[in-house]
């Protein structure tokens, strides 16, 4: 079962770049510390999963980069093809000398429409090569203009053409102390577009990354290679093939069959009665979580605490909302690693922040002149507004 | 003796001796049904008039059997009562299979080819119907665990049709590359299932047990990953091609008993098919003996009750009686007693009925008569016609081409030749998109009733804003 990944962007595409090498190279690996036959069949499976193959053997990512400028698909492509191991297809890029000026409004109204049919052939053309198509993996960033206006833009293509497809979206969310002074703009207006189209939205923060290398891995001058190397890591833990409980004699054949639903489910009345705001919440409560443990021992690990009700909503048994997905053998370097996947209000106040910090800026009506003039309305704001400020309202009263 | 039941450990016995005669003549159906009912006074009750006229007054000593393995067990009990009839006489448990249709007969060996399933149009709309409430729930369902349900229930569908999508292809695929493989000029081609049995012959055993579409998960990388290590997906079809291909790469085992020089797929598959369904039969054989010789002792026990009744009166039949079988004399009478019941049954029926009918007319008449009644009435009427139009009309597209219901196997064709019981996949294709088309017709009325019924709730509490949840 394939993916096909859509790599969007600078950040997308500098990403993308990180995750088919991490996954290949883990893959490749001979420190599975599991029999042999085991170790092929997990290479396999993730060769087919991620890659296609050639005739003089160099495995090819089944990916697609696009970018308004030529300048980090270059470099992507360079880096890829001189590791030796593997590289991405000669013709499944697309890219242009202009750029799109962290705009939202550009990216979505003007280069979508404008690249549509190039675009979308290319994902044809990744998706027609596959024995067995699973579905999408499309990674973007919120902040700037390229990644989430065409991300927002093609996910929703993505919608329209393979609507019995699974989607999943990789965002990347901005520093708080960001550089780009609209990234809150493009931010809600991405998460708003994608929770309409997409099926999963994984959700990466800098901040916390950035974290991980400075404390967990002492990094010094922290670059974004750094950080695009543990997220990849992340990732690769998370994609690579695991068996999960109900079948256990094969790998399981669908990557993203996950049941997340970062989308929660909103009710359309207000809620009545008032919300005490001293609620003691010892943990964010969840709606799904899954667990991916890798490596040595992981048929006797325990995972109970995992199954504690007081982790999860009062309207679903831990039984339907927690999974288990393991395999013996281990990824990259690490005898044993567990991966956490969690659909929870762990999210919330970051999304509350970013909303908020938009909102300031909307009431003032700051820079909204960029984006009416490419065709996006103060109407989209607000309903862009009202679908993230329901998505927080949602899942507070979880 | 009248009346004496068959005990289950009897009954038991009696289905292990109806096993152990020669498939072609076993009585899968009805017959062995009838036996398997420990609480059946006479089994052979019901099928007898069928099979054999019964001559009037005549008890009977003992069963008339049919040849193969039964006699040689009898006579091996050296039981001078066992003596069986000739050769000559049939007896019903053989013409039990008339009962039933060869088609409801399972296959012995499984299903070899790949299986479809053609459902009736009625068989899918009877599906539906009102949507009954299922769900038995104590107090009021969480709507956030519905839509919960409901993002389940996408995913799932996405993944079954990227399943769904994956089989097409894998089929396609195999139909095209074995095009000329298969000793059957009218299928001309392999099934999945017996392209993997000829690639892999132990492990394909698995595949063919419960059918090739749903095995296909585990056939598939299985056939990739785990019976030939190091195998990527590129060398199944370098493996499959081989074998249609150049027959003489097969290994040695295989080709040589058959034909040392040099034989074709097609010519190993036919013979290795018929082998196959003989040792299968063979082996249920042997494991009916072995569940006889272990409840053997219960039948003749019972044999034993039956003749020991009836002995009285051998003397008076011939040296060579003839054996018929045994009806209990109360079997009209009792016969009659049930039609009897029936008919007062049906009488009361058709009274409360019309009982029920009266009270509703009176009931509507006095409903009123006014134009707002008339009005709904005629409305009413006119969407019934309107529906029942569109039924019939659905109805006489579809009973156009007769098309046979249940399991059909998948063949691809070039000249586009068909039997009288084939089915074209375009046309199939054609009657499944109507009905899709039916089912989102209704789909959308009740979604736009549920809409309805909704903005009334809403409408119904001043000052409640009502914000639809993001469409998709």
């Amino acid at each position: 079962m394939s993916i096909v990944t859509v790599q969007l962007g600078q950040c997308g595409n500098q990403i993308g770049f990180e995750v088919f090498d991490a996954l290949l190279r883990d893959s490749q690996s001979s420190h599975g510390l599991c029999c042999k036959r085991e170790n092929e069949a997990y290479q396999a499976s993730c060769k087919e999963r991620f890659f296609s193959e050639e005739e003089n053997g160099v495995p090819i990512a089944r990916a697609v980069l696009v970018d308004m400028e030529p300048k980090v698909i270059n470099q992507t492509l360079s880096k890829a093809a001189q590791s030796g191991r593997w590289k991405y297809g000669q013709h499944a890029c697309f890219c242009q000398k202009q750029g799109s000026g962290n705009n939202w409004a550009y990216g979505y109204s003007v280069h979508g429409p404008r690249h549509e049919e190039s675009i979308m052939n290319l994902i044809r053309k990744e998706v027609e090569k596959c024995d067995s198509f699973s579905g999408f993996f499309i990674i973007m960033s919120m902040a700037g203009g390229t990644g989430s206006g065409i991300g927002a833009f093609v996910t929703q293509n993505l919608q329209d053409q393979y609507s019995n497809s699974l989607k999943m979206n990789q965002i990347i969310w901005p520093y708080g102390t960001g550089e780009v002074i609209v990234q809150n703009y493009n931010s809600i207006l991405t998460l708003s577009h994608l929770y309409r189209s997409s099926d999963a939205l994984l959700v990466h923060e800098n901040d916390a990354v950035h974290k991980i290398c400075a404390k967990l891995m002492n990094i010094k001058q922290i670059s974004f290679s750094d950080i695009n190397q543990v997220l990849a890591h992340q990732l690769g833990s998370v994609f690579q093939p695991t068996y999960s409980a109900e079948s256990s004699f094969h790998y399981r054949r669908n990557p993203l069959g996950i049941d997340w639903h970062v989308r929660p489910p909103s009710s359309g009345l207000p809620s009545l009665g008032k919300k005490s705001l001293n609620k003691d919440l010892h943990f964010n409560t969840s709606i799904a979580n899954l667990v991916i443990l890798r490596g040595k021992d992981v048929q006797s690990a325990d995972v109970e605490g995992f199954k504690d009700p007081a982790l999860y909503t009062s309207w679903l048994e831990p039984v339907n909302a927690f999974n288990v997905w393991k395999t013996q053998r281990a990824f990259s370097k690490y005898e044993k690693s567990a991966v956490l996947v969690s659909n929870s209000q762990f999210l919330v106040k970051p999304l509350d922040m970013i909303v908020g910090k938009a909102w300031n800026m909307f009431a003032s009506k700051a820079y909204i002149h960029q984006y009416t003039k490419f065709g996006i309305e103060e109407e989209d704001f607000l309903d862009s507004f009202t679908s993230l400020e329901q998505v927080v309202a949602s899942y507070c009263n979880l | 003796m009248r009346g004496r039941r068959v005990g289950a450990a009897g009954a038991r016995a009696i289905a292990g001796v109806s096993r152990s005669l020669p498939s072609d003549h076993s009585p899968r159906s009805s017959g062995r049904a009838k036996f398997d009912r420990p609480d059946d006074s006479a089994p052979w009750q019901l099928l007898l008039p069928r099979a054999l006229p019964i001559p009037a007054g005549k008890r009977l000593a003992s069963i008339a059997l049919g040849k193969a393995a039964l006699p040689a067990l009898c006579f091996a009990r050296a039981n001078p009562r066992a003596a069986l009839p000739a050769a000559g006489s049939v007896g019903w448990l053989l013409r039990a299979e008339d009962l039933c249709p060869r088609q409801m007969l399972p296959d012995p060996s499984g299903p070899l080819g790949d299986e479809m399933t053609v459902w009736g149009q009625c068989d899918a709309l009877a599906s539906l119907g009102p949507p009954a409430p299922h769900m038995e729930t104590e107090g009021p369902v969480d709507v956030r665990h519905v839509q919960w349900l409901m993002g389940k229930l996408r995913f799932r569908w996405r993944q079954l049709v990227s399943s769904q999508q994956e089989q097409c292809a894998l089929l396609s695929k195999i139909h095209l590359y074995t095009h000329g493989c298969h000793s059957d000029q009218s299928l001309g081609h392999l099934s999945v299932t017996e392209a993997e049995m000829l690639r892999d012959p132990e492990g394909g055993q698995q595949v063919s047990g419960a059918g090739a579409a749903q095995n296909l998960d585990l056939a598939y990388p299985k056939g990739l990953h785990f019976c030939t290590p190091g195998m990527g997906p590129r060398t199944f079809w370098n493996d499959l091609w081989l074998v249609c291909e150049q027959p003489g790469l097969l290994p040695g085992d295989w080709a040589a008993p058959l034909d040392p020089g040099g034989a074709s797929a097609c010519s190993l598959l036919f013979p290795l098919r018929v082998l196959l369904r003989t040792l299968e039969q063979e082996n249920r054989r042997l494991e009916a003996v072995l569940a006889w010789r272990r409840t053997e002792l219960v039948f003749w026990q019972w044999m034993d009750t039956v003749l020991g009744t009836c002995a009285p009166e051998a003397p008076a039949a011939a040296s060579q009686p003839t054996f018929l079988p045994w009806v209990p004399e109360c079997g009209d009478g009792e016969l009659e007693l049930v039609v009897r019941e029936l008919q007062t049954l049906e009488e009361e029926l058709r009274e409360a009925a019309e009982r029920r009918r009266v009270a509703w007319e009176a009931k509507a008449r006095g409903c009123g008569r006014g134009p707002e009644w008339s009005a709904t009435r005629r409305a009413s009427q006119e969407t019934v016609e309107k529906e029942l139009g569109a039924l019939q009309r659905r109805w006489e597209q579809d009973s156009g081409p007769a098309q046979a219901h249940g399991p059909h196997r998948l063949v691809r064709r070039e000249d586009g030749a068909a039997g009288d019981r084939d089915l074209r996949a375009a046309e199939l294709i054609r009657t499944l998109r109507s009905q899709e088309a039916c089912l989102e017709a209704m789909l959308r009325q009740l979604q736009g009733q549920c809409r309805q019924e909704l903005a009334r709730v809403a409408g119904a509490l001043p000052g409640l804003i009502w914000i639809p949840p993001p469409g998709r």
